[in-house]
């Protein structure tokens, strides 16, 4: 997460995409300069381009399309959608990359581009890097006037996704119950398709911050001090369940019968208890999500693999194993069977069909071992962190360590553990903890920063 | 031939080397920030480069904190109006006019609907050199880029509350129109239509490359003037990529010149009636001022370039302002060069007049032009133009001598105009006399002079 932006650090060039805030760094050259980069990238084929809703949108997409346009691209235009949405048309329309222009839980005044390739997947690193390089060298091909054509327009993805959702969920046992549901789109790229979906899906709906104009009314990240509308009119309404989607309607929280915010990891622990209970089979997730995963795989009887943070890792690894669903403690789930990315629509669903077995959110909830997270970071120059992080490995070495990403450290007998590992992004380490109580984990965290921190200094 | 051209007049380039996305948007920011925050009103021609051109503008616009009013594929003088009509403060117009396919360009007018003079072209360039442009926050960007279809269509009521629609009707005239695929092939037969007029039109379909190169001049008129003889028509007409230009044929198939069609129309203002001088530049046919003689107008003559026409017709309040490239434009409608408005006032002067075109023409002064191009070094040229201006003044050649744009000597029955091009490394010879052996012979003489001068 970015902290406030500052003017020398609002832009961020990675391999998940670039991203910056606007009236700082992301600026029209920047973006049709990327725009090119990518087209030569696909060798001018077929592109979609998509937004959330921020009030930036309109910009960045012009001059997405403008550098699009020059390289010779045929560019489809699917306006404001779910970047979910983006991801499934690519490919279905067989279409040979995408644009998404989305900050995603970010606030307002950032926006990004992110780039994904022919199967609907987002770069993975290497691919990731050799755009970059593409763009760094700066040589982008000019297509001659006869080459350039029109913009296309595409306004039925959304329906499309939404038939490829309701045509893996068991609609009788939703429809039978007609479950009374809230949904905060945060007035996010959600807002639209969201409550059709619940519609579809026999829902008695209530909508709230569900106007597409990207004004967010709080914080878009859907983590629980965010959540206080949502949880408010959950109560008010009665209602069953109360979700809640981040601008771009990726990733997807969970508010129980009481109005309680029962925090983002329950929700793809949730999607997968319900796909493995009727289709048993390997599970993917990351190594910073919850033990409840590990419950789930037990509860079924499926291997559960754990990969490096990150979307791409995961996907790429569920692609890999033929996965049946995955996904990452963040609130991001991933059905393949609708699509490999991180898709609330598809977490919606799965939801909604498993609570027709488990009765209410907190039943479900309570299924699991009691669970407390805490996440973490501390500032850290870039020079430091590798001693830091062998600090670490050092401090826990009695302990049974995973070092497939920074330091992971397991207590079986108690069910606890603790991830530091350094961010991609900013110059900071990551500390994330699992314990029976937050209070247990907030304490892991807590030891680990001082090990870090006397590493740093020293 | 460099395929770039920055100047006072904007950016024009070939699409596919030099004309790219992060240029456009550069020259769109810069515009943002001169002009903004504010409504800027965006039109372009059909070339396939429009849509790519488009994006890349409204991107820099909305960056700046302007509000984008895109008006699509539309005749740059209905822009140029909208302009003016409207709380705009200033426009873009995409298109690269007469030039060829490959060609795009970016050309800007400013809140009266006229383009960007020479010092404020200046500031434009100093303000993308500079490079630093206005950066709107998050909240100041406008969420979507706006369009309004409805401009444009009113321009076209504008343009027939300016007729004598009545007298048109009456006519019933059947009209050939060439719109070379360009901007007007949507407008130009509606309005025809709504004249009255039966419409034979060709070369109307967007989608498609221009036939021919888009400058109206004869050279471009031969599908045209089959078109008219073919068809038995009253007249015909030629826009270019547009909307600014216009081509005429008479109804006997042929195609007297590009200079006709300002000689036209400004006997249409001025037997009208309409108040005012006329305004042209140094360079057009002197047949304009036989006809502003007979209806008793003096004629102002100013520097080549549309900008120095249009701010001399609205500083003057003109009756009717031009140039010799076929570019008219009626101050009492707007100051910008205007086909379809063009059009309207010579199917009004045919119906005023019962005449045939052919007829009309004919009683119009009977003189003929020469124009000649001079390659030249462009550390050479205004040594050049110098050396000319020199002898002229010590009265080598006789006659008056005219120093507003370059060199032109007048005599009694002929001129000759020597100047450089503000875009091309050419010095441009242009003459006019009674006869054309006479305009050549006026003509090849100083081109003569003009090389020896280079050496």
């Amino acid at each position: 997460m970015p902290a406030g932006p500052s003017p020398v650090h609002t832009l961020k060039i990675s391999i998940s995409g670039v991203r910056g805030v606007v009236g700082e760094s992301l600026t029209p050259q920047l973006v049709v300069g990327f725009a090119q980069a990518f087209g030569c990238y696909v060798e001018g084929g077929v592109v979609l381009v998509g937004r959330d809703t921020r009030q930036t949108g309109e910009m960045v997409r012009s001059a997405a399309i403008g550098g699009l346009l020059a390289t010779g691209c045929y560019v489809i235009d699917l306006g404001i959608v779910p970047v979910p949405t983006i991801l499934i048309a690519v490919k279905l329309l067989q279409a040979d990359g995408a644009i998404a222009i989305t900050a995603s839980h970010n606030p307002a005044q950032w926006n990004a581009l992110k780039f994904a390739r022919s199967d609907g997947v987002f770069l993975n690193s290497y691919q990731a890097t050799e755009l970059l390089d593409v763009y760094h060298q700066g040589e982008f091909r000019l297509a001659r006037t006869a080459e350039i054509s029109e913009v296309e327009y595409d306004d039925e993805a959304v329906q499309r996704h939404l038939q490829l959702v309701l045509g893996h969920t068991d609609l009788e046992a939703i429809r039978s119950r007609r479950p009374k549901v809230v949904v905060d789109a945060c007035n996010g790229a959600g807002a639209v398709m969201t409550p059709q979906l619940l519609e579809q899906l026999g829902c008695e709906v209530t909508a709230i911050n569900g106007r597409p104009d990207g004004r967010f009314p709080h914080d878009p990240e859907p983590i629980p001090r965010n959540l206080r509308d949502l949880c408010r009119a959950v109560k008010e309404t009665g209602a069953d369940v109360g979700f809640a989607q981040d601008a771009d309607a990726d990733r997807l929280a969970v508010v129980s019968e009481k109005g309680k915010a029962i925090g983002e990891e329950f929700t793809l622990a949730f999607a997968c208890d319900t796909v493995a209970s009727r289709t048993p089979g390997r599970i993917v997730t990351n190594i910073s999500t919850s033990r409840m995963l590990d419950e789930v795989a037990e509860r079924h009887g499926c291997p559960l693999v754990r990969t490096k943070v990150g979307e791409t890792n995961v996907v790429e690894t569920m692609l890999r194993e033929a996965a049946v669903i995955g996904g990452e403690g963040n609130g991001g789930v991933i059905y393949p069977r609708v699509h490999f990315c991180r898709d609330s629509m598809s977490g919606i669903a799965l939801i909604l069909e498993g609570l027709t077995r488990y009765g209410t959110v907190s039943a479900w909830a309570r299924s699991f071992r009691p669970s407390g997270m805490f996440k973490t970071k501390m500032e850290c120059p870039s020079a430091r962190i590798q001693q830091a992080l062998a600090a670490a490995r050092r401090h826990y070495g009695d302990d049974e360590l995973d070092l497939t990403e920074g330091v992971k450290v397991a207590w079986r007998d108690t069910g606890r553990w603790l991830h530091i590992r350094p961010s991609n992004t900013e110059p900071v380490i990551r500390v994330i903890a699992e314990d029976d109580t937050v209070t247990g984990a907030r304490r892991l965290c807590e030891e680990a920063i001082r090990t870090l921190e006397a590493a740093i200094q020293a | 031939m460099e395929s770039l051209k920055i100047s006072i007049t904007g950016v024009r380039g070939i699409v596919g080397e030099t004309l790219d996305p992060r240029l456009l948007t550069n020259f769109a920011e810069a515009f943002g920030t001169l002009v903004g925050p504010a409504a800027v009103l965006l039109s372009r021609d059909t070339r396939p480069s429009g849509p790519m051109v488009t994006s890349c503008v409204a991107a820099g616009l909305l960056a700046t904190g302007c509000r984008v009013i895109d008006l699509g594929v539309c005749p740059t003088p209905a822009m140029q109006w909208a302009v003016k009509s409207t709380d705009a403060e200033g426009g873009i117009a995409v298109t690269a006019g007469h030039n060829a396919m490959e060609w795009n360009a970016l050309k800007f007018v400013r809140g009266d609907g006229l383009y960007l003079n020479a010092s404020q072209g200046e500031e434009l360039l100093n303000v993308l050199h500079q490079g630093e442009f206005r950066k709107a926050t998050h909240r100041e960007i406008s969420p979507a880029v706006e369009s309004d279809p409805n401009l444009p269509r009113e321009h076209t009521q504008v343009l027939l509350r300016h007729t004598d629609t009545d007298a048109v009707r009456r006519a019933r005239f059947k009209v050939a129109v060439d719109c070379c695929n360009g901007a007007c092939s949507d407008f130009s037969p509606r309005f025809l239509q709504a004249l009255g007029c039966e419409v034979v039109p060709i070369n109307t379909d967007v989608g498609q490359p221009f036939p021919h190169e888009p400058a109206p001049g004869p050279k471009n008129l031969g599908q045209l003037r089959a078109l008219v003889a073919a068809a038995k028509a009253d007249v015909g007409f030629a826009h270019d990529a547009d909307g600014d230009r216009l081509g005429v044929v008479t109804e006997d198939g042929s195609a007297p010149g590009d200079e006709l069609t300002l000689c036209l129309a400004a006997e249409a203002v001025l037997r009208r009636g309409d108040p005012g001088p006329v305004v042209t530049n140094v360079s057009t046919t002197h047949a304009v001022d036989m006809i502003a003689a007979q209806h008793g107008r003096p004629v102002l003559r100013v520097r080549v370039g549309q900008s120095f026409v249009a701010e001399a017709a609205l500083t003057n309040e003109a009756a009717v302002a031009g140039e010799g490239s076929g570019g008219v434009m009626f101050p009492r409608i707007n100051c910008a060069h205007d086909s379809i408005a063009t059009l309207a006032h010579i199917l009004e002067l045919m119906a005023h007049s019962a005449q045939p075109l052919s007829r009309i023409v004919a009683q119009l002064p009977d003189l003929h032009m020469a124009k000649l191009t001079i390659p030249c070094p462009p550390a050479k040229v205004s040594a050049a133009i110098e050396s000319i201006r020199q002898e002229a003044e010590q009265g080598v050649f006789g006659g008056a001598v005219d120093l507003e744009d370059g060199v032109k000597v007048i005599d009694a029955n002929s001129w000759v105009h020597v100047r450089a091009s503000i875009t091309e490394p050419i010095i441009r010879v242009i003459s006019e006399a009674e006869t054309q052996a006479a305009a050549d012979d006026l003509a090849e003489r100083f081109a003569r002079r003009v090389r020896q001068a280079i050496l």
